[in-house]
């Protein structure tokens, strides 16, 4: 037990020492150099251990033998030695990352670093306003040297502008420390009150914090600190941007007692808006530690913001949310200058030299991840609950901008990401230094232990939860196995897990439970046609698959969020994995984070829920306010497409592996109606005076109509399949959205039908894109005698789609327009129909253009598809004759399921089902539709004697013989006459909507980010004017 | 044009919102506050110097001064890291002249000893570590006038052996007396007198020798080269 | 009020404006010397006491009486500290200066910005 002054005596005695030292050897003075870091990281974690476990009571260390106010002293508690225990931590290990050139440099940058590290550990502990100021000097002095590190001319220049906003800022802290002296007759603040402050004295604390508050580069007063990010050697600049700046929040965290309210709650909302800003102007930067610097200036933003939000809550709460955000910005933000140290080149696109090394692309993921805020990294619970707090506390513009802020940060990190992974390697990869690599793991290896900690400790997450990770975690170390194995074990995992949840609670969990677990096993079995290894891919697939599991047993919001942000990260992984799916992964990314934000503020605003029972049973009985219904429909419309929001859609499915697209098309757009559903559980008992339902379900309506036109204008098999899913969960989403029984009976027959045509349908051309290479339907053709079994696939699913008799499908539209002519709804049913007509277009021309027609030249040798993606499709092709033939199977626990929130609106007798418009046998109409095949098939049979086979280029055409018998195949541009037919609503009206959204504010970005001019005296004018400006409307 | 604009609106602003007020609302006080009446009243019998600000800087107040050193100390490692390595010194094309040689000569010992007498007294009359440091350093600066160079590695050994032994004199306080930089780690002696005040004399001969090194140091580096 | 404050505010705006529009690099410090001198006056403006003495305690003033007759010895202990850290910062820049004349051969700020957006 060693008391924390010998810190400072320590590592001023050896920095003193330290010339001298190295006039003997450099082994010696960096031997006694990494020992005092050490030594410093030893004696503060003994602390926080102690504070923290044993309760010991808060230290405090008085010098001179006087206690104050007559002699300065120093403080250590849990909090200090929190924020020291860190700092040192990431300062040691900085310096091992710079070990290399530590040894090679001047042995004055050894003790600069010392004594920087010193002037944290003094300013930390520190109670007295003057020796802060020492303190800070000492700090800033030793950082502006370090600055000159790399020695390029721009480190110069950049040091030098710091330099100018330094000593201003200390201007103002100095005149601010002497007038608090004036007016108080002290200097230690545990000794100042702020009432002490009468009227004018005030401006005598407005000097110290705003002082401060600079150092914490608030937008617009921070070029000087931008610039320094991006022309300081990576290693140095990881301390300013992690080591100086914690040091610096704590000193403001120290005199936020001193402050009075108002002062405080304008510095919280500059954090805001610097945190808002930020994170907008980096959106145009390209170079990666210029955006590093963006990002870094924000998240102090945000962490002021939470530091003076959090003031009054309760003690647990602010360590999560302050220390969530400080943890993750630390490890994540220092990660990263670190890795761009590792790698050396400037622009983000060059980036990608990462892929050369597994583990460093793993360690990117992580602290990106980690910056975005997504699960399970510290971020994300600091987020969570920073956003009930908000909501609590009625600050919706500060939620608003702090979520705003968080999606453009999402955007240029998650692009970052895209591009590191996806884009062609150009660049030459550079050597890699082990001191580098091995700090840089470490704090990987950080980052997850605090999730763990949040997850296992704070909010005791049992194992089923946090599942999806460790599957990530199991499957990464066996990554090594061919793929095959992997599948396997895959799919016997899924089975399992399937069997660990099962005993559900109610029925409605079971269906879904089907269609997620089910469903996914059997889409499984197509991903075993891989070879190869397929690398990352199981771990994800698993990810998302448990994801999907773990959304129908979550019993309280955050479970259901968490599993939701589970889900969504693993199926942008997935997704990102197709060859041209940087784009669409990221939109897809964008698109969920907005609709996870939305959702967020939408279960905060909703009451707490009692018992321990699933969501779908507890949320009966609870009223979600009509804010809550309106946020997370629009977040659960966004995950299932709805249109408006569905453009990331089409380009997810395409561009995804083949046989991703079939897990998400079929299983994933089902969380977004499970969510959905979920909403309308609450909104039978409590429907708000607003129906905002009506409106849902129009929207449904509308993307069913506007999905199918869609879908048969495409030219690419997959995006035709996307377009048509669209329309299909429109339909699913209008039928929940008339929250009736016989609607929510018709939406869940529809979506279990639709997970089976469609995962039917992605595997077929998933197979069929296995053998032609190609998704262009008019370069296919007459496929139907090479791949038979592909075209029965098609050929049932489609008329499974279209709700022809005999199939399924029939039976879906059947209840649904019952459903929707009941509840009265007769113009949307009327558009419904319509609708169902328009996908006869595209369900004939994906048959038709594929399958039927002329085959094409280089098609002459195709084979048949493999046969592991024949058997899913046979699988799921068994289960729609099987419904189709015994419709009981399915609308009798479904009817069951309803009635457990309404009266049943159907009778079911024998093989019928009677509403009180009409009745249907499915048994019967399979048997007379059957019956109307067969007879006619025998007469034929019977009375046609001899049928002579015609080869497929045995065509005469129009009374000539086409030169090439492909050209009379129509497939191309097939129904450019309606195209044309429909005029001006055939424009891409929502994606350029989306289009000149970003476009807009990306030129706003730019506009703004020109008041960086990169002139020091302009960055000093821009801190005096800020200075004025706080001061005004603060009113002090 | 504009920025000048916008900086004479800055300047006249902070002036007028933020100083005016700072100055009108701020008399001179007509009585020591309590913190400052304990150093008058108790000051003496603390700590056994009769000036009160080397009470203060030294003791009372030992880690801002300690850390003012530091701040010195970094400076002259952050300028001697930027300057780099010398490459070759300046040799001036001629000697510097004979005036200056015998007076820096015949000036140097009483500089030196005049800032020694300054740092030894700093507990009984006004300065101390960092005015008797000054002085030596201007002493030096004259040696260098005319062109006499002294190893700098002395003034390394001396710089840093004196802030090592300044910090290890503190620390000997935490174990011998009440406190980290305590002076009571030797008796206070009698009132008024130059070996009094505990370990005052001393810490300031060290902190005085530190920063005269430390100016040397700065002056070595800044020196010009070819 | 009083005068060596009113004379520290003044240093301080008009060191301010030759920060904010002097192009030299060393005028540019130049300015922010003035500031700090500025700075240090108010300091010490702050613990002075009308027609009393400095802190030191002598013939002149006994133990028993100091309270009454002389000025406050912390803003003179403050500005000692300050001056010293004042001349440190002052001297870095000049430093900064020198490396950047050395390799720019310009001392004008406006060619000190290629880093910027």
């Amino acid at each position: 037990m060693v008391s924390p002054i010998y810190i400072l005596i320590l590592s001023l005695a050896i920095g003193f020492l330290l010339s001298v030292i190295d006039k003997t050897n450099r082994k010696f003075s960096l031997t006694a150099f990494y020992g005092v870091l050490t030594f410093n990281v030893l004696v503060i974690a003994d602390w926080f251990y102690r504070f923290l476990f044993l309760g010991v009571p808060t230290l405090t260390i008085n010098t001179a033998g006087f206690r104050a106010p007559v002699s300065i002293n120093l403080q250590l508690g849990v909090q200090e030695s929190f924020v020291l225990l860190f700092t040192n931590l990431i300062g040691l290990f900085a310096a091992i990352f710079l070990y290399k050139k530590f040894k090679e440099s001047n042995i004055s940058s050894l003790t600069l670093y010392l004594i920087l590290i010193m002037g944290v550990n003094g300013l930390v502990m520190t109670r007295d306003l003057f020796n802060m100021y020492v303190f800070l000097e000492i700090l800033s002095i030793s950082t502006y040297s370090l600055t000159s590190f790399g020695k390029t001319g721009k480190s110069l220049s950049a040091g030098f502008k710091y330099m100018l906003a330094g000593v201003t800022a200390s201007t103002f802290f100095l005149l601010g420390v002497v007038f608090i002296y004036y007016f108080s007759g002290n200097l230690n603040i545990d000794f100042i009150q702020a009432s002490q402050f009468t009227n004018y004295g005030s401006i005598a604390l407005f000097l110290l914090s705003i002082a401060i508050f600079i150092e914490l580069k608030p937008f617009p007063a921070n070029g000087w600190a931008l610039d320094v990010y991006e022309a300081v050697d990576s290693g140095i600049v990881s301390v300013i941007a992690v080591v100086n700046s914690a040091a610096i929040l704590f000193l403001f965290y120290k005199i936020m007692p001193i402050l009075p309210e108002r002062f405080l709650n304008v510095f919280g909302i500059a954090g805001v808006i610097t945190f808002l800003f930020s994170n907008m102007l980096a959106l145009k930067q390209k170079k990666a530690k210029r955006l590093l610097g963006y990002s870094s200036i924000g998240q102090v933003g945000l962490l002021v913001a939470s530091l003076v939000f959090t003031a009054n809550a309760p003690q647990h709460l602010i360590y999560l949310i302050v220390g969530g955000f400080f943890i993750n910005h630390l490890i994540s933000k220092a990660g990263l200058f670190w890795l761009s140290g590792i790698v050396k080149h400037e622009n983000i696109s060059d980036w990608n030299v990462l892929r050369g090394n597994r583990s460093l692309l793993i360690l990117f993921g992580i602290f990106l991840f980690a910056l975005a805020g997504i699960p399970p990294f510290a971020g994300f619970w600091a987020k969570w609950e920073l956003v009930k707090l908000l909501v609590h506390s009625k600050m919706l513009f500060a939620l608003s901008a702090i979520l705003l802020g968080s999606l453009f940060e999402i955007i240029f990190l998650f692009r970052w990401f895209t591009l590191t992974v996806k884009s062609d390697i150009a660049a030459t990869i550079p050597r890699w230094d082990a001191s580098k690599i091995f700090s840089t793991s470490f704090l990987g290896v950080i980052a997850i232990f605090f999730a763990a900690m949040i997850m296992k400790v704070y909010y005791g997450f049992s194992l089923i939860h946090i599942l999806p990770v460790l599957a990530v975690l199991v499957i990464d170390i066996i990554d090594f196995l061919p793929s095959k194995v992997k599948g396997l074990l895959s799919l016997l995992a899924v089975l399992a897990y399937g069997y660990y949840i099962y005993p559900f609670e109610s029925n409605i969990q079971l269906f879904f439970g089907i269609i997620f677990i089910v469903g996914s096993a059997v889409n499984i079995i197509s991903t075993l046609n891989r070879t190869g290894k397929s690398e990352g891919f199981y771990g994800f697939l698993l990810m998302m698959i448990f994801s999907f599991g773990n959304l129908i047993i979550a019993t309280n919001y955050l479970e259901f969020f968490l599993t939701w942000e589970f889900m969504t990260i693993s199926s942008f992984l997935l997704i990102l994995r197709g060859k041209q799916a940087q784009k669409a992964s990221l939109m897809y990314m964008i698109f969920s984070t907005a609709g996870a934000y939305l959702m967020m503020v939408g279960f905060a605003f909703a009451p707490q829920l009692m018992g321990n029972s699933p969501l779908v049973i507890s949320l009966a009985n609870v009223q979600l306010p009509l804010i809550s219904i309106i946020l997370l429909s629009i977040g659960f419309m966004i995950k299932s497409g709805s249109l408006g929001v569905h453009i990331w859609l089409p380009e997810a499915h395409a561009e995804a592996e083949a046989d991703v697209s079939s897990f998400i098309s079929a299983i994933l757009l089902k969380a977004g109606v499970f969510g959905l559903l979920l909403v309308g559980i609450s909104y039978v008992k409590f429907a708000p005076s607003f129906d905002i339902f009506y409106w849902v379900g129009w929207i449904g309506v509308l993307t069913a109509i506007v999905g199918a036109f869609l879908a048969s204008f495409q030219e690419d098999a997959k995006r035709l399949l996307a377009y048509s899913s669209m329309s299909q969960v429109g339909y699913i989403v209008a039928a929940i959205a008339m929250v009736s029984h016989l609607g929510w009976v018709s939406a869940l027959y529809l979506a279990f039908n639709h997970m089976m045509f469609k995962s039917a349908l992605f595997i077929a051309v998933a197979g069929i894109y296995y053998r032609t290479h190609t998704r262009n339907m008019y370069e296919m053709g007459g496929l139907i005698k090479k791949m038979p079994l592909s075209y029965i696939t098609v050929l049932i699913s489609i008329i499974a789609v279209s709700g022809v008799p005999p199939l399924s499908g029939f039976g879906a539209k059947w209840l649904i327009y019952t459903a929707f002519i009941s509840n009265g709804w007769y113009l949307q049913a009327g558009v419904l129909f319509f609708a169902s007509a328009v996908s006869f277009l595209y369900l004939y021309r994906i048959i038709h253009s594929i399958f039927l027609g002329q085959l094409k030249y280089e098609h002459q040798d195709i084979k048949e598809a493999p046969v592991w993606f024949i058997i899913p499709q046979y699988i799921f092709l068994g289960g729609i004759m099987a419904i189709s033939a015994f419709p009981n199977l399915i609308i009798k626990p479904l009817n069951k399921i309803a009635m457990h929130y309404f009266g049943s609106s159907i009778r079911i007798d024998g093989y019928s089902i009677f509403s009180e418009l009409g009745h249907w046998d499915g048994h019967v109409v399979m048997l007379v539709t059957m019956g109307a095949f067969i007879v006619p098939l025998l007469i034929l049979l019977l009375l046609v004697g001899k049928t002579q086979k015609v080869k497929q280029f045995n065509i005469v055409y129009a009374a000539e013989r086409p030169e090439s018998p492909q050209t009379t195949h129509v497939a191309h541009n097939m129904y450019a006459h309606y195209r044309k037919a429909l005029g001006g609503w055939g424009k891409p009206r929502i994606w350029n909507f989306w289009h000149s959204a970003s476009e807009w504010t990306h030129s706003l970005a730019d506009y703004f980010r020109h008041i960086y001019t990169g002139n020091g005296q302009t960055y000093v004018l821009h801190i005096i004017l800020y200075v004025v400006v706080i001061y005004i409307v603060m009113g002090v | 044009m504009i920025k000048q604009v916008l900086s004479l609106v800055a300047i006249v602003l902070l002036a007028a919102l933020i100083f005016a007020p700072m100055l009108i609302n701020t008399p001179l006080h007509t009585s020591l506050t309590p913190l400052a009446n304990y150093y008058a009243t108790q000051g003496a019998d603390d700590l056994g110097a009769p000036n009160l600000v080397t009470a203060i800087v030294v003791t009372y107040r030992g880690l801002d001064t300690l850390g003012e050193v530091t701040v010195l100390f970094i400076a002259t490692a952050g300028i001697g890291f930027l300057m780099g390595k010398k490459k070759k010194l300046i040799t001036p094309k001629r000697p510097a002249s004979e005036l200056l040689q015998n007076g820096a000569s015949f000036l140097l010992p009483i500089i030196i000893l005049f800032g020694v007498y300054i740092f030894m007294h700093g507990h009984l009359t006004p300065g101390g570590g960092f005015q008797g440091g000054v002085v030596i350093a201007s002493g030096i600066l004259f040696m260098m006038l005319i062109n006499q160079d002294w190893s700098h590695n002395v003034f390394l050994f001396l710089e840093s052996f004196s802030g090592f032994f300044y910090v290890t004199i503190g620390a000997l306080g935490i174990v011998l007396a009440g406190g980290f930089l305590d002076n009571r780690i030797l008796p206070l002696g009698t009132f008024g007198t130059i070996f009094s005040a505990g370990a005052i004399p001393l810490i300031y001969s060290l902190i005085g020798l530190k920063v005269g090194t430390e100016l040397v140091g700065i002056l070595h580096a800044m020196r010009g080269e070819e | 009020m009083n005068l060596v404050m009113t004379l520290g505010f003044l240093l301080v705006i008009i060191g301010l404006w030759a920060m904010l529009t002097q192009k030299n690099l060393i005028k540019i410090i130049i300015g922010f010397s003035i500031i700090d001198t500025g700075v240090h006056l108010i300091i010490v403006s702050i613990g002075y006491i009308k027609g009393r003495t400095a802190p030191i305690l002598d013939a002149s003033v006994s133990v028993a009486d100091a309270a009454n007759k002389i000025v406050d010895p912390i803003p003179s202990a403050l500005v000692l500290t300050a001056i010293v850290i004042g001349l440190a910062v002052t001297a870095l820049m000049l430093t900064f200066v020198i490396k950047l004349y050395q390799k720019n051969k310009s001392l004008s700020i406006d060619d000190y910005q290629e880093l910027k957006w």
